[in-house]
């Protein structure tokens, strides 16, 4: 291309806009392992001891419980949403059901709709249900919220796979959910990893149902502890050990990101946050 | 096995795109169902293989009437334009799915031996292990032709299987596909849109436009005796020439443009003063002929063997001649050829040949 | 083989079978998707029929969520008798009374009294009523086997003693017909009045509505949030997005994906974290006041310290996280851009400003509208990033509706959660989500997934 359009100076309006969060990014990394005097943003010495809380308990208490839990809970909301949005994507991408329209048109009004308007009712279906201060009930919200999203990603990657492959399976005398099982879900396996992922970060980072819908669960997540950790602390602010145990908590959503980071942007065109 | 579609009729969003067709393949016939695109053909095939649900009429294989039954159960065998093969499983694997979704199931070994010997009679057998992406155009049309057959279907249907080859596997697969059918005996349908193909491969040719089927007859009988002007026009290559006009007297045909020719032998009883149009292949004009018409050359297309010439006779009469390549004449010489006046065909207002 | 009734053309007979056959219904389809409508009843349509339902309740923490009961407490009585109820009616009901019955000997055996003295009790007294405990107390010393202690025999005596007040009926006609009893001289619309207001659970009252439609706090929510909607989405999803996504355009690759990573950050990373992040950023001590004092600038807890400065704090650390969302549709969109039409304008002169303003722009429009749409539902109904950081404050000043709904049903520090209230605000919510939701299908690809399926047997 020509250079009729003057990129330099751009680029440095890029820059200033982008401060901020390099800025912020920028000394979370940094302020882990370094100490600043204090009022002062620069460190002056290399230190190791914001991390001590990994294996010292007596600092913030047990994070490798918590994160267990997190595991325990994003894993579960794996097993809720990836097979049953896979089930219910392939049956209203392919199959002759009644009300399909209606089907379709609903799951797309929820997948735009903004779940969390409806967390006052929830609320009292777990308290009828008996499911208030579970992290049974937090995982079936979890996953149920998150329902129409998998289903509908999910009703993407069958639609993309052709019709043919479909009609050849009925052909080849094997019965609708023969060809589903052998033929159709092997195609979307590029699908049914990127809904994994993301299901994963998704429940990872979840902190708002398990703090209102489980506030007496003994199964505390890693995103209650941390944030417990920077309200119970109201008075000396540790910010630096905020961020390593922050950094801690972030790690295995920045691994996940880097391995599947490009199956993961075409979800986040569809996303659900912000 | 005989097929036979009855008053079979298919709507889309209630709107008919086929309506009361008949169709009728004896068993072990080729047939093929040609024409141009959009008039029905695919919808024709998906139906017959049960894809696609008949709004109306019946669909026999033999004696059983299988408009009901989905397609698990019709036992036909089908090859897809695009070929449809799984991309996850091996070239074997593909062959031996029909195998293994039957109940019961075979056994391995069983499976192997059929797969073995499907993949011999179709020469494929050094491809076994590959998958279909390590495939040419070709050697995937072949292994879903072996996947067609493989369970032994009564019919077998084939969409547009060469329309994604190159011209010379084109060729290639056209005596191939035509040699297993009959090698194996089995009731087939082509559909095509490439009339080369529907004549050379198939016993019967059913020439379908707008959801009707115009004529059912044997690829020469087709080409002879075309029912109507849109057959006539549809088969031959190059095409069929149209000369519009009317009957004059002593036997002549008098064109719009002030030109005459002398009717078909047959049609000279009809009465002076008739609208018809008359067709005039291209072999029918050249050196030999019952009557003569002159032009001018305005094109020549040489064609390796033959060559073809287009000749204006009048103003807006452009007659078609292909003849053996010869050099004594070219573009803008005079020339003055036979009509084999007895060969032209004829039609009325409506198109219908007289 | 080729008949001659073969060569016959096959004109079709015009006659439409009368029985047009629909696609075979798909029972595994339904079997397949019965487990998402099931979580979707509970959790997505129950949910919002629940909403729907409390919305038109006073329920809160002191009505309790079970079924309410009837109680009659001094208390009430005092408040009834504020709104004309008589002395003496409020006396007759307060009034207590004695009656020796089964339910009387059942609480004294359970009470640990000694059964021979009760049997006495119910072969003497049986069906018997007393109006003063006292005379009863002396009735009872009469008997042979009367306990010797006057505490043991006032206590027994206080088991055959039975009063409305403080007792607790499951349904109204109970307490009906007890109130009836105790006080016969209260006339039965006075009782019916007593009983409704009796009731301790919740009920179904306009009132919440009412009190949204009158109070001035909902002027300012509404105010609060249409600024915190506007500005993200102007300034951040839709302005920012835009802007990244164009100069990333250009940028040489390396620039490009380090930019686009950095800005993908903020997204994925969790919210608490994010949070701190801020935090970190803009309280005291934090980088911005540190920064801010070495320049010499009021050095304060930028997130909490002022109104304009919360403001902008909200708005920017929503708008970071939405930003990507722009930046990531509106590249996508730009790459669709045949390169023949950027090319073409620079053949013909056009500048990259020209370029931007002339091709890129125009069509960047339906984008723009996608993103304006999606973000203005997500972004009315977010709360969490608000809630984690300024909460609200200072004072309320920077309080959405959505969060204002949240803190009242769910989580607020006086302990009493108005779930009638909340529901009210979120139902109001509910309904703009769908209503915004129908209309942005319909703006949006609804038309893509009506494709029927091929398969139809
Ligand atoms: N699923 C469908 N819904 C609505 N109309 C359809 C559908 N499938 C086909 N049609 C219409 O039915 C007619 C016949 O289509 P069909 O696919 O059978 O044509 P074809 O002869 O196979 O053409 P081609 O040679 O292009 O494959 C066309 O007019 C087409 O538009
Ligand atoms: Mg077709």
């Amino acid at each position: 291309m020509t250079k009729n359009f003057a990129i330099f100076p751009l680029i440095i309006l890029l820059t200033i806009v982008s401060l901020p969060i390099a800025v912020m990014y920028g000394f979370l990394i940094l302020d882990t392992f370094t100490d600043a005097p204090p009022g002062e943003l620069w460190p002056d010495r290399f230190t190791l001891a914001h991390w001590r809380f990994l294996w010292d308990p007596s600092v913030v208490g047990n994070v490798w419980k918590a994160a267990g839990n997190s595991l325990i809970l994003a894993v579960s909301i794996i097993v809720i949403v990836v097979p049953i949005s896979s089930l219910a994507g392939y049956a209203v991408s392919r199959l002759n059901l009644p009300f399909r329209r209606f089907f379709l048109a609903g799951i797309m009004v929820m997948h735009a709709f903004p779940a969390v308007t409806l967390l006052i009712g929830v609320f009292f279906v777990l308290k009828f249900t008996g499911l208030y201060n579970t992290m049974i009930g937090v995982i079936l919200v979890k996953g149920s919220l998150m329902l129409p999203f998998g289903i509908w990603i999910m009703k993407g990657f069958y639609d993309a796979v052709p019709w043919e492959i479909e009609m050849a399976g009925v052909q080849d005398g094997a019965s609708r959910l023969t060809v589903f099982r052998r033929l159709i879900l092997p195609q979307v396996k590029p699908g049914l990893v990127a809904l994994s992922v993301f299901a994963f970060l998704d429940g990872w980072g979840e902190y708002l149902l398990p703090r209102i819908l489980a506030p007496g669960s003994d199964m505390e997540v890693l995103s209650v502890f941390l944030n417990e950790l920077v309200q119970a602390d109201q008075l000396g602010y540790d910010f630096n050990l905020f961020k390593s145990v922050g950094v801690f908590y972030t790690l295995p959503v920045i691994i996940l990101f880097v391995l599947f980071q490009n199956r993961l942007m075409n979800i986040f065109g569809g996303g659900t946050k912000g | 096995m005989r097929l036979q579609l009855q008053n079979f009729t298919k709507c889309f969003d209630g709107t008919p795109v086929i309506e009361g067709l008949d169709l009728t393949v004896e068993d072990g016939e080729m047939l093929a169902l040609l024409g141009p695109s959009g008039c029905g053909k695919s919808t024709t095939l998906f139906s017959i293989c049960g894809i696609y649900r008949a709004d109306g009429g019946r669909i026999m294989f033999g004696d059983r009437d299988v408009s009901d039954l989905p397609s698990q159960k019709r036992n036909v065998g089908v090859v897809f334009q695009n070929y449809a093969l799984y991309p996850h499983l091996t070239v074997e694997e593909n062959i031996a799915f029909p195998l293994t979704v039957q109940k019961p199931r075979p056994s391995k070994s069983e499976i192997a031996r059929e797969v073995r010997a499907i993949a011999e009679l179709i020469h494929i057998e050094n491809l076994l292990e590959r998958r279909p992406a390590q495939l040419s155009g070709g050697q995937q049309q072949r292994v879903a032709l072996a996947r067609a057959l493989v369970r032994k279907p009564d019919v077998l249907l084939l969409d547009e299987p060469l329309a994604n080859l190159d011209a010379k596997l084109r060729l290639e697969m056209r005596s191939e596909i035509r040699r297993i059918q009959l090698e194996t005996g089995i009731t087939a349908i082509l559909v095509t849109h490439d009339q080369v193909e529907a004549m050379s491969m198939c016993d019967r040719v059913a020439i379908m436009d707008k959801g009707e089927i115009l004529q059912i007859a044997s690829p020469t009988e087709m080409y002879r005796n075309p029912v109507n002007k849109f057959v006539a026009g549809f088969l031959g290559n190059p095409p069929i020439t149209f000369l519009e006009g009317h009957t004059a007297t002593e036997g002549r045909f008098a064109m719009d443009q002030g030109l005459f020719l002398p009717l078909p032998s047959r049609l000279r009883d009809l009465p002076a003063g008739q609208r018809i149009s008359l067709g005039l292949r291209p072999e029918h004009f050249g050196s030999t002929g019952t009557a003569q018409a002159s032009g001018r050359i305005v094109f020549v297309e040489p064609q390796g063997r033959e060559m073809l010439f287009d000749v204006e006779a009048a103003p807006g009469v452009v007659l078609r001649s292909v003849q053996p390549v010869r050099d004594d004449v070219g573009v803008g010489d005079e020339v003055t050829w036979g009509v084999d006046v007895d060969r032209m065909l004829a039609f009325d207002m409506d198109g219908q040949t007289l | 083989m080729s008949s001659s009734a073969d060569l016959n053309t096959g004109v079709a007979r015009k006659s439409r079978r009368s029985d047009r056959r629909r696609p075979r219904i798909s029972g595994l389809g339904l079997a397949l998707l019965a487990p998402a409508l099931f979580l979707l009843t509970l959790f997505f349509f129950a949910p919002v029929v629940l909403t729907g339902i409390f919305a038109f309740t006073d329920l809160s923490t002191s009505t309790g969520i079970g079924r309410g009961q009837y109680v009659v407490t001094p208390n009430l009585l005092r408040q009834l008798g504020d709104q004309g109820l008589t002395e003496d009616d409020a006396t007759a009901i307060a009034s207590v009374s004695i009656t020796i019955d089964e339910a009387g000997i059942a609480r004294a055996t359970e009470g640990g009294v000694d059964p021979d003295f009760l049997s006495e009790i119910a072969d003497r007294f049986a069906g018997e009523s007393f109006d003063d405990p006292r005379a009863f107390s002396r009735e009872l010393r009469g008997l042979p086997n009367a306990p010797r202690r006057p505490r043991e025999l006032t206590q027994t005596a206080e088991y055959f003693e039975t009063s409305v007040l403080n007792t607790r009926f499951d349904n109204p006609e109970a307490l009906t017909a007890q109130l009836a009893d105790v006080a016969p001289d209260v006339s039965s619309d006075t009782i019916a009045w007593i009983v409704d207001r009796s009731y301790t659970g919740a009920r179904f009252t306009t009132a919440n509505f009412e009190r949204l439609a009158t109070q001035k706090e909902t002027l300012r929510l509404i105010g609060n949030t249409a600024l915190y909607v506007a500005a993200t989405l102007g300034l951040f999803n839709v302005g920012l997005g835009l802007f990244l996504a164009i100069v990333l355009f250009y940028t040489p690759k390396p620039v490009t994906s380090f930019y686009s990573t950095l800005w993908l950050l903020p997204r994925i990373t969790p919210l608490v974290l994010y949070a701190i992040m801020w935090k970190w950023f803009t309280w005291e001590d934090g980088f911005l006041p540190i920064v801010a004092e070495q320049f010499g600038l009021p050095s304060f807890n930028y997130m909490k310290g002022s109104v304009v400065t919360a403001w902008m704090t909200m708005i920017s650390l929503n708008g970071f996280i939405g930003a990507s969302f722009g930046l990531i549709l509106f590249s996508g969109a730009l790459r669709a851009i045949p390169m023949q039409q950027l090319w073409a304008s620079e053949v013909d002169g056009a500048n990259r400003w020209q370029q931007v303003r002339r091709i890129i722009l125009p069509q960047m429009r339906w984008p723009i509208l996608f993103v304006t749409s999606y973000q203005t539902l997500s972004l009315l109904s977010s709360y969490e990033q608000i809630w984690l950081t300024t909460n609200g404050g200072p004072g309320r000043t920077t309080t959405v509706w959505a969060l204002e709904a949240f803190t009242t049903a769910l989580s607020n520090y006086t302990g009493n959660l108005q779930y009638g209230l909340g529901a009210a605000m979120a139902l109001v919510l509910v309904v703009v989500g769908l209503v915004l939701s129908i209309i942005y299908l319909r703006l949006f690809k609804f038309g893509e997934l009506v494709s029927r399926p091929k398969i139809e047997l």
